[in-house]
C-alpha cells in the first residue's frame, strides 16, 4: 500500500467486481443508452420523460462511484441528492405539462405538438 | 457478498431499463422502471451510500414513478409500439455513442487507476450524519439546499397553475 498524491492505493488484485470502479461506468453507460434509446425512439412523452430520469440516474451513478473511489468524501452523495431532488421537481412540472398537451391536442405524441398558442 | 448485491442489483438495473424501452405496454414499462431505480438504489448501498439508496427509494420508487402512473392512467388511450422506422434510423446513433462512452470510460479508468484512486480505503461508514452536517454548513452546502427549498416551492405552486383547467371567458 502506497500513498500517491493524496490517495491511498491498494493493490488492485484485491478488489472484486464491486470494487472496481469500471462495472460501475459499465452499468451506468447501459442505463444512459438505454435512456437515450428511449428518447430518440419513441413518440409518447411519457416515454421520453422515464428515458430523462434513466439518464440522471445514469449520471448520479457516476456521481457516487467517483465519488466512492476517487476519494473525494461525501461531495459525489452530496451532488447525487441535488439531481435526485431536481428530478423530482422536474418530473412534477413535466406530469402538468403533459396533462396541459393531453388537453389541449387530445394525444401526447411528441410529433403532434407543434403549436405554442391556440 | 458485496459482489453478488452488486451482480444482482446491476442485473436488476440493466434488465429493467432494457424492459422499459423495448416493452410494447407503457404500464409494463413504468414498472420496470421502479425495478431499474430500485436496482439503482442497491448499488448505491453497494457503493456506502445509504441514506442515498433510501432517498433514491422514497423520491423515486415512490414518488416519481406514481406520477407516471398517474400520468400514463390520465392519458394513454392505446398501447404505443415501436416504431421500426425510427428505430433503424437511430440504432447506429445508439450504437456509436455506446463505443464512444466505453472509450471515454476506459481512459478514465485507466487515467484514474495511474493516478492511484483504486479500490476505496475502508469500510463504508454511515453517511447520514455527515450529510446533514454539510447541507447546514455555511461554506459548504447551504446555499444549494436553502436554493432548492426555493425552487420546490416555485415548483408546487407551478405545477398547479400549469396543470389547472383555463378559465373559459363568459360570453
Amino acid at each position: 500500500m502506497t500513498e500517491e498524491l493524496g490517495v491511498i492505493v491498494q493493490p488492485a488484485a484485491a478488489a472484486g467486481l464491486a470494487g472496481s470502479l469500471s462495472s460501475y461506468l459499465i452499468v451506468s453507460a447501459t442505463l444512459f443508452l438505454a435512456g437515450l434509446a428511449a428518447i430518440l425512439t419513441r413518440r409518447n412523452v411519457l416515454y421520453v420523460l422515464m428515458g430523462v430520469e434513466l439518464i440522471l440516474n445514469a449520471a448520479n451513478l457516476n456521481f457516487v462511484a467517483f465519488g466512492r473511489f476517487g476519494g473525494y468524501g461525501l461531495d459525489g452523495q452530496l451532488t447525487a441528492i441535488f439531481v435526485v431532488l431536481l428530478a423530482a421537481a422536474e418530473a412534477a412540472i413535466a406530469l402538468a405539462i403533459v396533462l396541459r398537451i393531453f388537453h389541449d391536442f387530445g394525444s401526447i405524441d411528441v410529433t403532434r405538438t407543434d403549436s405554442l398558442r391556440d | 457478498m458485496l459482489d453478488f448485491m452488486f451482480v444482482t442489483f446491476a442485473v436488476l438495473t440493466v434488465f429493467g431499463a432494457l424492459t422499459m424501452v423495448f416493452h410494447r405496454s407503457i404500464v409494463h414499462s413504468v414498472f420496470a422502471l421502479v425495478a431499474a431505480l430500485f436496482g439503482v438504489a442497491g448499488l448505491y448501498w453497494t457503493l456506502g451510500a445509504d441514506f442515498l439508496g433510501a432517498t433514491q427509494i422514497l423520491l423515486y420508487v415512490g414518488g416519481v414513478t406514481v406520477l407516471l402512473l398517474f400520468a400514463v392512467m390520465l392519458t394513454t388511450r392505446e398501447t404505443t409500439r415501436v416504431s421500426l422506422a425510427r428505430n433503424a434510423l437511430m440504432a447506429p446513433i445508439v450504437g456509436w455513442l455506446g463505443v464512444t462512452l466505453w472509450q471515454a470510460y476506459t481512459g478514465v479508468s485507466s487515467v484514474l487507476a495511474g493516478a492511484g484512486a483504486g479500490a476505496p480505503t475502508a469500510d463504508p461508514e454511515p453517511t447520514t450524519a455527515a450529510i446533514g452536517t454539510a447541507l447546514l454548513e455555511r461554506d459548504a452546502y447551504l446555499l444549494p439546499f436553502e436554493a432548492v427549498s426555493v425552487l420546490l416551492l416555485v415548483v408546487l405552486v407551478g405545477a398547479v397553475v400549469v396543470a389547472r383547467r383555463r378559465q373559459e371567458p363568459a360570453s
